[in-house]
């Protein structure tokens, strides 16, 4: 019955999910999957968010590590950060000048006092979910942290791939997320058995919103 | 020279000051100091900076080196919400003080809570119009001079009161288009008009500070015994007359970096037959439209349209003394490449008169060539080249016996000294 939910849930966004099981041995241990991403033209999409969880997980051990939000001129670097819930995220500031970060994503949601030079203070993104980043000094500036109860996660590189491995390959699933989707709230997911490794291409039927750019430098734009 | 000196001594004194207030409360002040030299070969009539009815801010008087402008942009954060911005703008000429402001407001951004941004401004500042004028000190990063539309705003306009702006950004939300509402409600702009319809359209980049007294051109009306011989031969644009609100509503519609288009209303809402200390009120209405556009290559397309009508006077055969209307548009093309800059533009310009008091007559009609050349060299030094062509049929040079079609042309060539904290 969960892979037809999910069967119909991938119906519901219009997304053709095509998935290639090369192995489904029934052994335990990890699990390698490629997960790949092309637009409706067939062309990879680079920096999609990919993340897969297990249906009998239970509770994931704590984050460790710090993930860093980085401000370079005045942009948010990266611009689609990936982490795991729990995770402390330290918001650097690189630039000269201050920045005053803030969130309205709920619960995520968070303000930061005006800050520059060597602090760094973190932010605990305790739950599931989207939260966008803006500055209150610098409307322009513009990020995602998506937050996901997995340790297996990442986002696609150049070639619209991505390799993740997961300990527990029981009742799997693979979602992608990104900003350029045009229903940006929604998680795109399919189900896959376990095996010990398998391929998943999430091939997208949606015209995609442009990547987010250094735009061209030719106007200046007032502020909004 | 004198003043030059006054400009050097100010400056210098501005950054010390900075500097110490900087170590003092880290970021909390902003402060950018400009000083810009240009030489400038100009042929024309003589300018209207000097009572004559030239539409350059230069004639060949001012052939060789000048001082063209300094400014000092000073920025503070009252609290993390709540910042302070005076711009002082200097200028080496007799129609105001050596400094004076152009703009001084607060501004107050509350952290967004959703995709609505809210934004209030708070004392005297440019009103939404141009799309040229983004840099620090209402500079423009495309030319030296201004459109004519820009060039009459900095001249006769600036909203001393309040705007409250409202931006839908479903942006962050996922989506791609932003919406902005800003309305305004202001006083002490009403003499706002008069230079337009006694002087016309210019095309330079003075911008009129607070306490400016404008000259006009020796209209025969304004003479003694004329029917506006109260007037004043200068417009001091900054003055409430009527005690009466004007105001102005702009929305704008934005798609990221790629494509922003906005239209506005504004009234000064004027009562047209008070007179008041040599200044009278006009009744000035117009609908602004602007378009920006990034094109491939690093090519960009602003385009700016004004319409409008100002009128001042009791009623005389069905018109008030001074009735005209106006126009002005522009198309401006840019390309970027690293640190250059060329623009090319194209102003189209008119004023026709409704009313029919002998002896001010104010129509005329042309338009202006622009190119220019941008370098901008480092953090500290930028240079510009620009070459301005300016052709003109204006029906009341007549009176001074001048040849009613003029083609008027100014070469600038600048160096700006740039110093930020």
């Amino acid at each position: 019955m969960e892979y037809l939910d999910h069967f119909f849930v991938g119906l519901q966004s219009r997304i053709l999910l095509s998935l290639v099981l090369l192995s489904a041995a029934f052994t335990a241990g990890a699990a390698d999957i490629e997960v790949t991403v092309l637009d409706r033209e067939g062309q990879p999409v680079p920096n999609v968010a990919v993340y897969v969880q297990s249906a009998n997980g239970g509770s994931l051990p704590a984050p460790t590590t710090n993930a860093v939000m980085d401000q370079i001129d005045t942009r948010f670097v990266p611009h689609l950060l990936v982490v795991q819930s729990g995770t402390n995220v330290d918001f650097s500031n690189s630039d000269i000048i201050a920045h005053h970060v803030y969130s309205f994503s709920k619960p995520n949601n968070f303000m930061l006092p005006l800050y520059k030079g060597d602090l760094q203070p973190q932010v605990a993104f305790r739950h599931e979910g989207v939260v966008t980043l803006g500055c209150n000094i610098h409307d322009h500036m513009l990020a995602y942290i998506l937050v996901v109860d997995s340790q297996a996660y990442g986002k696609t590189s150049f070639d619209g791939k991505i390799n993740l491995t997961t300990d527990n390959p029981n009742g799997l699933t693979v979602s992608i997320w990104s900003p350029r989707f045009k229903h940006g709230r929604e998680n795109l997911t399919q189900t896959i058995n376990a095996g010990k490794s398998a391929a998943v291409t999430f091939a997208l039927t949606e015209k995609l919103r442009p990547p987010h750019s250094t735009d061209s430098d030719a106007l200046t734009w007032n502020e909004y | 020279m004198e003043r030059v000196l006054v400009f050097l001594a100010v400056c210098g004194l501005l950054q010390t000051h900075s500097a110490a207030a900087q170590s003092e409360s880290q970021d909390r002040h902003a402060i950018e100091t400009s000083i810009e030299l240009s030489y400038i070969d100009v042929s024309g009539y003589p300018s209207w900076t000097e009572g004559s009815v030239g539409k350059l801010r230069y004639d060949n008087q001012n052939d060789g080196l000048v001082m063209s402008r300094a400014f000092i942009d000073y920025q503070a954060l009252v609290t993390d919400t709540l910042d302070a911005h005076v711009s002082l703008e200097l200028y080496d000429d007799d129609l105001g003080a050596v400094a004076d402001f152009t703009e001084a407001y607060l501004e107050w951004r509350p952290v967004p809570r959703s995709a609505n941004r809210y934004r209030v401004k708070l004392g005297a500042f440019y009103p939404r119009i141009s799309l040229e004028n983004t840099g620090p000190g209402w500079g423009s990063p495309y030319s030296l001079s201004s459109s004519t539309i820009n060039t009459w705003v900095a001249e006769e306009l600036r909203t001393f009161g309040a705007e409250l702006s409202i931006t839908r950004r479903p942006q962050m939300l996922g989506g791609a288009h932003q919406f902005g509402v800003q309305a305004a409600v202001f006083y002490a702009n009403d003499p706002a008009g008069s230079l337009l319809a006694w002087k016309g359209w210019s095309a330079h980049d003075r911008q009129t500070r607070f306490g400016d007294k404008l000259p006009l051109p020796p209209l025969p009306q304004i003479q003694p015994g004329m029917m506006f011989a109260a007037q004043d031969p200068f417009v001091a644009p900054f003055r409430e007359i009527d005690n009466r609100a004007g105001y102005y509503v702009n929305g704008e519609w934005r798609l990221g970096n790629r494509v922003m288009v906005r239209a506005m209303h504004y009234d000064n809402r004027a009562d047209p037959t008070i007179l008041e200390d040599g200044q009278y009120a006009w009744t000035t209405k117009f609908d602004h439209f602007g378009a920006q556009l990034s094109l491939p290559a690093d090519f960009g397309l602003i385009a700016q349209w004004m319409v409008g009508s100002t009128v001042m006077g009791p009623v005389i055969n069905g018109a008030r003394a001074v009735d005209v209307e106006y126009e002005s548009k522009y198309l401006l093309l840019t390309k970027s490449l690293d640190k250059h800059r060329l623009s090319l533009r194209y102003d189209n310009f008119d004023v026709t008169q409704n009313d029919e008091i002998p002896e001010d007559s104010n129509p005329e009609n042309g338009h202006v060539w622009t190119v220019a050349y941008m370098f901008d060299h480092s953090k500290y030094v930028s240079f510009a080249a620009e070459w301005l062509s300016i052709k003109t049929h204006h029906c009341g040079w007549e009176y001074y016996g001048l040849d009613p079609t003029n083609t008027e042309t100014q070469l600038q060539l600048s160096v700006r000294l740039k110093f930020s904290h």
